[in-house]
């Protein structure tokens, strides 16, 4: 469960890139994050898993205090959060199965446990027959799923996704949101930041629109945007 | 332990990914303490060859004539109490002669004409090694200010002019040390500085996936201690050729040096040095480089 009281988030004087914002997210939800261009929703994500800490207020992270996490405690809360960045943030030099692997090699995992954990998260997003390939031999849109891979592989409570159909066309935008509601269905809570209409008419979930750091709307899921 | 064996492996593979920057550092440190190497077996084997000049300091001390025996006596009960004194002999004016003449019997006619033994009665006093310096001089001053005393013959002035050089040569080795060490240090920091830049973008995934900070440290760290352990044994295998083939190949130079040093020598206690050095250098240095770099 994710709790926001009375955020706020200032990097400039006079400037909120949060401002305000109270909120709760039930575990197990699907959430679009969206408003335009510096609305806020990158922060608003970089606050959840502690990249950023708020300038007031508090979050809670299954009743666990941000500001009073230690940052030698870090690696707790960040083990329970995959994180799906716009650009995949992925390692050039390393091939796809290793890409994916990493969050399971820096949990000291067994070999036979990475690999079967490895396999079964590419299989989710179909990339199996790319796993020895660089990432650089794969398409953007096949980037993005070994991003969604190594995000889902360590069996995470809650998955961000910052803008993950940025750089991809309307039908592969519509698969990867497919391959985020199979995720959902197991369970695993979904917040995912985007400005694009079209996707949040095409899956009605609850919606968090931000304006200028401030929370505009809060869209139940199942409603009209 | 698969966590080390993990961190020596990534080390491992890091050094080879940036190889020209990790192999050229590495030749640097080995340079550096090849450097400390040789100065290290040079001054040891200077201090064993002053060594044996500064042991023996002898002092005699000359009597004014016809001094009365118990005041030498007494000063040679107080002499032999003494701590820094080995061991005193008393030559009187008789023995004295008689050892010149043992000495010089060509010189015989001479001392014929004497009526009385020309030479004063004298004390000889051996000093212990360890209280070789400024203790010995007072001492030594002490008995020459004595009103029986006429002169005195030291031996000591060599001896502490060998050891000043011996001080001197030991200082030069700390100084030139530092510097070798803080060279080292240096290229150590930076590489793993440069290290961290390098995998800044790994780090931060890393991070965002649930790396402890051990976890991306000790990588960083062993790295440095390979550096370190590495360079050392590179320095320690070349000392030891050098050591080898110098007496062979360049056996002018050699004639030159080798009353001072001892080739056919090598003490193990030197490439021990320098491979803990080398590697408390790479750890420690490491170390100092992830805490300035590697921070949230």
């Amino acid at each position: 469960m994710i709790e926001f009281y009375h955020v706020f988030k200032q990097y400039v004087k006079n400037q909120y890139a949060i401002s305000d914002i109270s909120l709760s997210i039930e575990k197990g939800e699907f959430i679009f994050l969206t408003g335009a261009s510096g609305a806020g929703k990158s922060t608003f994500l970089k606050l959840i898993y502690k990249d950023e800490l708020p300038s007031k207020g508090q979050i809670l992270i299954d009743s666990t205090n941000l500001n009073l996490l230690q940052d030698k405690k870090l690696y707790q809360l960040r083990r329970n959060i995959g994180i799906v960045f716009q650009d995949f943030k992925l390692l050039t030099n390393r091939t796809i199965y290793e890409n994916v692997a990493i969050p399971l090699v820096v949990r000291n995992e067994k070999k036979s446990i990475i690999n079967k954990m490895v396999i079964n998260a590419l299989t989710l997003v179909g990339l199996t027959h790319r796993r020895n390939y660089l990432p650089s031999h794969v398409s953007g849109g096949e980037q993005q799923r070994v991003a969604i891979a190594r995000a889902i592989v360590g069996n995470p409570k809650i998955i961000i996704a910052d803008e993950p159909t940025g750089n991809l066309d309307t039908e592969l935008s519509i698969n990867i949101i497919k391959i985020f509601e199979r995720i959902n269905a197991n369970g695993i809570t979904i917040l995912i930041a985007t400005h694009d209409n079209n996707l949040l008419k095409l899956f009605p979930r609850r919606v968090l629109r931000l304006d200028k750091g401030m929370l505009i709307s809060d869209r139940p899921s199942g409603g009209s945007s | 332990m698969s966590l080390i064996i993990a961190a020596i492996t990534n080390s491992i593979k890091s050094i080879f990914r940036n190889k020209v920057i990790n192999f050229l550092s590495l030749g640097i440190i080995a340079f550096t303490l090849l450097i400390f190497g040789i100065f290290n077996y040079i001054s040891l084997n200077i201090e064993s060859f002053t060594n044996k000049f500064s042991r023996n300091v002898e002092a005699i001390f000359y009597f004014h004539e016809n001094t009365d025996r118990v005041l030498i006596n007494k000063l040679i009960t107080k002499v032999e109490n003494n701590i820094l004194v080995k061991n005193v002999v008393y030559k009187s004016e008789n023995q004295s002669e008689t050892n010149f003449l043992m000495e010089f019997p060509e010189l015989k006619h001479i001392l014929a004409e004497f009526k009385e033994s020309p030479f004063p009665s004298s004390i000889e006093i051996v000093f212990k090694d360890e209280y070789i310096g400024t203790k010995v001089n007072s001492f030594i001053s002490e008995i020459e200010k004595l009103s029986i005393v006429e002169s005195k013959q030291v031996n000591l002035d060599w001896a502490e002019k060998v050891n000043k050089i011996s001080r001197f040569i030991s200082f030069i080795g700390i100084f030139l040390s530092g510097i070798l060490i803080f060279i080292s240090t240096f290229i150590i920091f930076n590489v793993i500085k440069i290290n961290i830049y390098y995998r800044k973008e790994e780090i931060s995934i890393f991070k965002l996936v649930g790396a402890t900070d051990w976890y991306i440290r000790i990588p960083f760290i062993v790295e440095g201690v390979l550096l370190g352990f590495f360079g050392s044994i590179f320095a320690s295998l070349i000392l030891f050729f050098i050591l080898k083939i110098a007496p062979v190949y360049g056996k002018s130079i050699i004639e030159l040096a080798k009353g001072v040093i001892n080739f056919d020598i090598i003490p193990s206690s030197i490439f021990i040095k320098l491979i803990l050095l080398g590697t408390s250098i790479g750890l420690f240095s490491s170390f100092f480089s992830i805490k300035k770099f590697l921070q949230k």
